[in-house]
């Protein structure tokens, strides 16, 4: 938890990853080209002196995830997106089943989410039941720019995407993360386009789409399409970073977010391994809106946001209870082994928003 | 800043570089609505007669190959667009489609015909683009009005034909940047004279994407491209404003990978 002015904040990070990058793993120049560019962004919005050496980047291991996590409480709980890449890597980038180890390991901590890729057809809607049964997952990361085979990607609008989103809400998978950002391979295709995101939500008011990286470069369609779906969300990953060298643009992106979506529908995540939220949190909820943005959208960065932001609202798509979650990491394994006891045993519990 | 036809008969003296760079300065990258030059995505004008040689790197190996190729025919249009130029040769280097994108602008081939792959041309892409530009420049072609006293009903009725050049300021305002238009407002009640760049910005998009053909075209509009409703016209301008932030983010991005890559020395 982020101890702020005498409140505290209990951190959720949304999007994180173990993957594996190494030269072993990867089998198409596609894959080595992909861990640069993933490292390009983690060069240019991460502290010099925070910075990782390329091979380090490439596989860190589940030790060194934990560590970065939750040694200083910098999260409490984090929720894993796979990026499955399984044309580029051997074995696939970072997949539900190597997340999956890990998140066994840790359960309180962990949340563990599958993916499905529409183009998979039957065997796709079998693996689909397959992680449900074996990981009761609840919650899908869909990489709709994936490479496969000939295929430069794929939309959800499509009618075999609503085939599987059909699934998802028959098995109560709930929460669909979709990758709108930066991109691979798309040709002449669009692929930052958020546009199929409006269709989806729409034909499936009963599941939550959060758009990763609030749909950058898109960032205008995304708010649009933001502001007449209710069942749309918006996560940090990528945003967020700027935070810290460029305190500017992040205000003012932030507030664009609070503007067009509200304060309820913001979620943070520091795109781990890419950026560590054992800066990064710090860096966002320090972070303030300028004086001039304050004015011009009406909104704040005060602690209410944060709390809601950085864990609240994720809380509420995975039906987390933080307090119940509070009382057991005053005893649980993570807790122990970095000694943080104290930590959320220390000062009353925060009265509950609801 | 112009450039003039060479005069002289026979032999064309060949290109400035500053009249090179001016004509690139035109180029847009298409995500960002900012020029490449500033952008400094050109790493080197070489001049050898009549042909021009530009070297040129974008922020990421994976920046989008129709983007990559909008650039680089761009700036191969624009410097051949000069008489005294013959031929422009541009090497896009560090790209994943460097060999494709090198190959098609060099030998005047179509996009489709450089990806035989790709599903569609490239206009849709960067007519979408370019409808993204004219929303982001009718915010601060509107905030400029905004600014000049003008009120909200008498901006969204605003046409091409209430607009007239002022004279250029007096002996020192020869810049571009120090030019103002004069707005006629209300049936030519009343006029107001406000900077030119921002208007002549918006308008020059605004005849790119066939939203004002006539002097008589209303000239703001929404972002669909439909003339404002009075009750709308604050949501508009912070659709325009939303157009800009994504687009100087989108651009903070390209610019720190840009700088990474050249920490990196690759």
């Amino acid at each position: 938890m982020y101890q702020q002015n005498g409140e505290e904040i209990f951190v959720i990070d949304g999007h994180v990853h173990l993957w594996d990058a190494t030269e072993e793993n990867i089998d198409h120049r596609g894959g080595e080209e992909f861990i640069q560019c993933f490292y390009d962004y983690h060069t240019t919005f991460t502290p010099e002196d925070r910075q990782w050496d390329l091979d380090e980047y490439r596989k860190y291991g589940p030790d060194r995830m934990v560590d970065d996590l939750f040694a200083t409480a910098a999260a409490d709980m984090a929720i894993f997106q796979p990026t499955y890449l399984t044309d580029f890597y051997t074995e696939g980038f970072n997949t539900t089943e190597q997340n999956a180890e890990l998140a066994a390991e840790y359960p309180e901590r962990f949340v563990l989410n599958g993916t499905f890729d529409p183009r998979d057809g039957d065997e796709g809607l079998e693996y689909l039941d397959e992680l449900h049964d074996k990981y009761d997952i609840p919650g899908v990361k869909l990489y709709t720019a994936e490479w496969r085979g000939d295929s430069k990607g794929w939309r959800l609008d499509d009618e075999e995407a609503f085939e599987f989103l059909e699934k998802c809400l028959e098995l109560g998978i709930e929460n669909i993360h979709a990758h709108k950002g930066p991109t691979i391979r798309p040709l002449n295709r669009d692929a930052f386009d958020v546009g199929d995101i409006d269709d989806a939500a729409s034909s499936f008011p009963e599941l939550n789409f959060i758009v990763e990286h609030v749909g950058l470069p898109r960032l205008d369609d995304f708010c649009w399409i933001g502001t007449q779906e209710s069942n749309v969300y918006g996560g940090l990953a990528v945003a967020a970073p700027f935070a810290q060298n460029r305190p500017g643009k992040f205000s003012e992106i932030l507030s664009e977010l609070l503007w067009w979506l509200g304060e309820d529908r913001v979620l943070f995540g520091s795109d781990y391994a890419i950026w560590n939220p054992d800066w990064l949190v710090e860096e966002v909820l320090e972070a303030e809106l300028t004086q001039e943005h304050r004015a011009e959208y009406g909104v704040e960065w005060d602690v209410e946001t944060k709390k809601k932001v950085m864990g609240e609202n994720i809380a509420d798509l995975y039906d987390i209870d933080i307090e119940a979650k509070r009382e057991t990491f005053r005893n649980d394994d993570i807790s122990q082994e970095f000694g943080l006891e104290d930590h959320y045993a220390s000062g009353d519990p925060a009265p509950a928003d609801d | 800043m112009t450039t003039h036809d060479s005069d002289g008969p026979a032999l064309p003296s060949p290109p400035t570089r500053a009249a090179v760079r001016d004509r690139l300065d035109r180029v847009t990258d298409p995500e960002l609505d900012r020029s490449i030059v500033t952008l400094e995505y050109i790493d080197a004008i070489a001049i050898e007669g009549r042909r021009v040689r530009i070297d040129l790197t974008l922020p990421t190996a994976w920046c989008s190959p129709a983007f990559a190729w909008m650039m680089a025919i761009d700036a191969r249009d624009e410097i051949e667009s000069l008489a005294s130029v013959g031929n422009a040769h541009i090497t896009l280097h560090e790209h994943m489609h460097e060999a494709e994108i090198n190959r098609g602008v060099n030998e005047n081939l179509s996009f489709t015909e450089a990806f035989p792959d790709a599903d569609d041309d490239v206009e849709a892409v960067r007519r979408e683009l370019d409808e993204k530009a004219r929303v982001a420049r009718q915010y601060d072609a509107v905030q400029t009005l905004l600014e000049a006293g003008l009120d909200p009903d008498t901006i969204i009725e605003l046409r091409g034909n209430d607009f007239e050049t002022a004279e250029r300021a007096e002996s020192t305002g020869t810049s571009d940047t120090n030019e103002t238009i004069a707005v006629y407002a209300s049936d030519r009640s009343f006029a107001v004279t406000v900077p030119a760049t921002p208007i002549e910005r918006y308008l020059e998009k605004a005849r790119e994407t066939d939203l004002v053909t006539s002097t008589d075209d209303i000239l703001f509009r929404t972002p669909e491209g439909e003339p404002i409703d009075p009750g709308s016209f604050d949501l508009v301008h912070r659709r325009g404003r939303l157009a800009q932030v994504n687009m100087s983010g989108q651009g903070g991005i390209c610019d720190g990978l840009r700088k990474a890559r050249e920490a990196r020395g690759i």
